[in-house]
């Protein structure tokens, strides 16, 4: 049945997305519903919950914060940036990935036109985000339910529609977005540029009310201006108008543009944005000399240097943002700290005890820098399972080197990008520290920021172990899921009082709060030593395995 | 002459789905030799055993006197191969592919390099995903030569190839020849076998079922012999010869159209008692005993295991 034309067959490849990201979306937020009585189980957390979230009201607009549907809301206020990943991967591989891999010519020689084989596409698409809305609505209805939170099945479902909705915009720019660029990758990368800067632009009016004319160029803006799971607060139809609208535009205009260039091609750019290319005699196509060619080691670094970049600008830039936030907010925070015996207990099971306020409320974002880390690491893991699948080693591996040197090459890229983004992560907070004036131990930062490469090495090694037997789309689920059941049990975890051998299985347990406490050497130790197990593991099986196609 | 491929019951299993079983044969120093079989007969994957990207489940296989896996890394260092399916960073040119998997092979003779560029008109400025699939198939081949192996291992080379590029490509395969230097190579497209190779092996169901030399194969082919007589022709002096499977007459019975199998010395002799206006005999192409190979005819094969390897 679901190979009887192209919506049910795009739809097909999606199943298994539609169940991982509408359950473990759901799941997020089911879990942190039943956390909320633990975290206002007095009057006096309560009240403390209320003011620490107006110190975060930059990061997500904290709306009856004490209450289930609010104080979810208000955590999730992040959801966008992890659940719009998949339509922004999504957008990009409908069109231009199928051309990228030679599909689209077969499908187009079918008898369907280009706006019908576009259009059933963009519609399995939008069924998979829609049934993901359903999924988390009907998981966030049942969490409700159990927290006592009042949220009506309507209303939860509508929080899934309206996450639904957005991400849509952001399937709808990346579908755009590929009619200009020649393969999917640089769209998605594009795309999610796009989604930081929005993100960014959303903020601005949180940060400064008179800034709220910028917010509204941002889709996210619209976004957050409902607020189904607060029964106070409700739907904004209004807002969701505005995104759907914004969507027609997107998806119109992807598909005119579809229709008008050619298949495999660009639309044409303008004369004056055209790169001109010189006509090269073969000895200058020829370049015998450049550094990148060398070697495995030095072609593996230069494939890593463009993403390794972002994402070195991404960690760095939003660590070093976080530097300027705290110390904006040190004066009001400070004297929270001193009155709220409750706030202490909660920000030391994420912070660390007794730090600072600064340093505390500076340690809890710690957590992201390894998850952030991890995930660059399992896109690069996922690059290795996919070069090995597409083929690309076979050539390799038939030139006088041997698997564990390609190996060796493949991963010492990756541990120097880890190195390399640390160490930028860690410099740009010290000079930001420096000049904003906010008093950090020079020791802990070193030990924060350094102490996340064996984490990375850990799941990099892990991901390539996984390869050795597994698809890339296997492995790549599986470390994905793997990091977010990490970041649930160090996220939501300390708040439901899970017992320390539970919060044992989170590898972000090893990272410990070394920004507040310094570095946990034998955790760290141990982290270390499960990353070489796995590495040494990965490196046998890639010596022995046969090489897929 | 030495042999500088020798495979001795190799198998390997794909679980469920079939790869190739027992197969054996030797490839001599010097010769170009083809490996003929119909897509999934398991071309692909006996040459990515020798390559050591798959690893047998039993047997042995040697190149140049090394055992395929424990000293792949020594074999690679004198053969050249093309895979069947090539796969490259689409974001570097043809120049800068050439160029890595030229450092790789620790260095090569650029001049050389240049010069098998220019004969297969490749353009090496462009990315690699803009190439079609024929100038993609022309920056594998040249990196298959561009170090001079000892051996040359190319799986299907031809495919994309204009007609040009492949006369080209054989001109080439005939110097790597007359170096005194080894090509095996698979192919379906029997034309550019007999072209190139003196000796063929023929694989179906993941089992060889023939090795021998072109003329070999060209010998156990059926002929079409037409014969036209001046009279009423006497088909049933045909019938009966053992190496006459089908007779038929033509030509309101004044012509009689025989498949032979094997010689046509009785044909020749029965029909010269006749008077006879033209004889003609088609000449064996190997189209045809590659067809006949993969009717699936139990008497073809077992004739055909009665070759001598």
């Amino acid at each position: 049945m679901f190979l009887n034309n192209i919506y049910l067959k795009t739809l097909r490849s999606f199943r298994i997305a539609i169940f991982g990201w509408g359950i473990g979306t759901g799941l997020m937020l089911y879990v942190v519903l039943l956390a909320v009585p633990t975290v206002i189980a007095t009057p006096a957390a309560k009240a403390d919950l209320i003011t620490l979230a107006k110190s975060f009201a930059w990061l997500a607009e904290p709306v009856d914060v004490a209450t289930p549907g609010g104080y979810t809301t208000f955590k999730y206020g992040f959801l966008i940036l992890v659940m719009a990943l998949w339509p922004l991967l999504t957008g990009s591989r409908i069109l231009r990935g199928e051309e990228e891999r030679g599909l689209m010519d077969a499908l187009l020689s079918t008898p369907h036109s280009r706006t019908s084989a576009a259009l059933q596409k963009i519609a399995a698409m939008w069924t998979a985000l829609l049934s993901m809305a359903v999924l988390i609505g009907l998981i966030a209805f049942a969490g409700g339910i159990n927290a006592n939170a009042g949220i009506s099945l309507g209303n939860a479902l509508m929080f899934g529609v309206n996450l639904a909705i957005i991400c849509g915009v952001f399937g709808g720019i990346s579908l755009l977005v590929s009619q200009f660029t020649l393969d999917q990758r640089s769209a998605s990368g594009i795309t999610g540029g796009f989604l930081l800067v929005f993100i960014v632009l959303d903020m601005a009016h949180r940060i400064n009310p008179s800034w709220e004319w910028v917010s509204r160029f941002s889709p996210i803006y619209y976004y957050n201006l409902s607020k189904p799971l607060i029964p106070s607060y409700g739907i904004n139809f209004g807002a969701i108008a505005v995104q759907i609208v914004l969507c027609a535009v997107l998806y119109t205009a992807a598909v005119a543009l579809f229709m008008q260039r050619d298949i495999g091609q660009t639309i044409p750019l303008p004369k004056w944005l055209r790169r001109s290319q010189k006509q090269q005699t073969i000895a200058q196509a020829l370049p015998e000399r450049n550094w990148s060619l060398q070697s495995v080691f030095a072609r593996s670094i230069a494939d890593t240097i463009k993403p390794g970049l972002w994402w070195t600008l991404g960690i760095a830039g939003f660590f070093s943002w976080m530097v300027v936030v705290v110390k904006q907010t040190e004066n009001s925070l400070n004297a929270l700290y001193a009155g709220s015996p409750t706030l202490v207990t909660l920000l030391q099971k994420v912070g660390g005890t007794n730090p600072t306020v600064n340093t505390a409320l500076l340690s809890t974002f710690f957590v992201f820098l390894p998850i952030l880390l991890m995930v660059f690491t399992v896109t690069q893991a996922s690059a290795w399972a996919a070069d090995e699948e597409n083929g690309r080693q076979e050539l390799l591996l038939a030139t006088p080197k041997t698997r564990l040197t390609v190996f060796f090459a493949r991963f010492g890229a990756l541990t120097t990008a880890l190195i390399f983004i640390s160490l930028v992560t860690l410099g740009g907070i010290a000079v930001t520290a420096q000049i904003t004036g906010l008093g950090l131990n020079s020791g802990n930062l070193i030990a924060a920021t350094l102490s996340v490469i064996p984490q990375g090495l850990f799941i990099g090694a892990l991901g390539y172990l996984l390869s050795g037997w597994l698809k890339t789309s296997i492995d790549t689920g599986l470390l994905s899921f793997l990091l977010l059941l990490w970041f649930v049990i160090t996220f939501v975890g300390p708040e439901l009082n899970w017992p320390d051998a539970t919060l044992h299985f989170s590898s972000l347990y090893y990272y410990g709060t070394p920004l507040a406490n310094g570095l946990p050497i034998g955790n760290l130790l141990e982290i270390l030593a499960a990353a070489l197990l796995c590495f040494g593991l990965a490196a046998y099986r890639f010596t022995q395995k046969d090489i897929a196609r | 002459m030495n042999a500088i491929i020798d495979v001795a019951n190799i198998t390997k299993n794909y679980g469920s789905s079939r790869g190739i079983t027992n197969v054996s044969f030797q490839v001599n120093e010097g010769e170009v030799f083809g490996f003929l079989g119909p897509n999934g007969a398991g071309k692909t994957t006996t040459i990515r055993v020798l390559m050591a990207l798959l690893r047998a489940n039993s047997g042995t296989a040697a190149i140049a006197g090394m055992d395929y896996w424990q000293q792949s890394v020594e074999i690679k260092k004198i053969t050249g191969y093309l895979p069947g399916e090539l796969s490259l960073d689409p974001d570097l040119t043809g120049g800068q592919i050439l160029e890595y998997f030229g450092h790789l092979r620790g260095g090569i003779d650029q001049t050389y390099l240049k010069q098998l560029i220019s004969r297969m008109e490749l353009d090496p400025s462009k990315k690699f995903r803009q190439y079609s699939s024929g100038n993609k198939r022309k920056v594998g081949l040249i990196q298959a030569f561009m170090h001079r192996p000892k051996l040359l291992i190319l799986d299907e080379p031809t495919n994309g190839l204009d007609p040009l590029n492949q006369q080209e490509f054989v001109r080439m395969v005939q110097e790597v020849r007359d170096d005194g230097r080894t090509v095996f190579l698979s192919s379906h497209i029997l034309s550019e076998i007999e072209q190139t190779c003196g000796r063929a092996g023929i694989i179906r169901e993941g089992k060889l079922i023939k090795v021998g030399g072109i003329n070999e194969l060209k010998d156990i082919k059926q002929h079409e012999v037409i014969i036209t007589f001046t009279g009423p022709a006497p088909i049933a002096a045909f019938q009966n010869l053992p190496d006459v499977s089908h007779a038929e007459a033509l030509q309101n019975g004044d012509a009689v159209r025989l498949t032979v199998t094997g010689s046509i010395d009785q044909v020749i002799k029965i029909a010269a008692q006749y008077s006879i206006v033209s004889l003609k005999s088609s000449e064996p192409s190997l189209e045809d005993v590659f067809l006949r190979y993969y009717e699936g005819d139990g008497t073809v094969l077992q004739e055909a295991s009665n070759v001598s390897q």
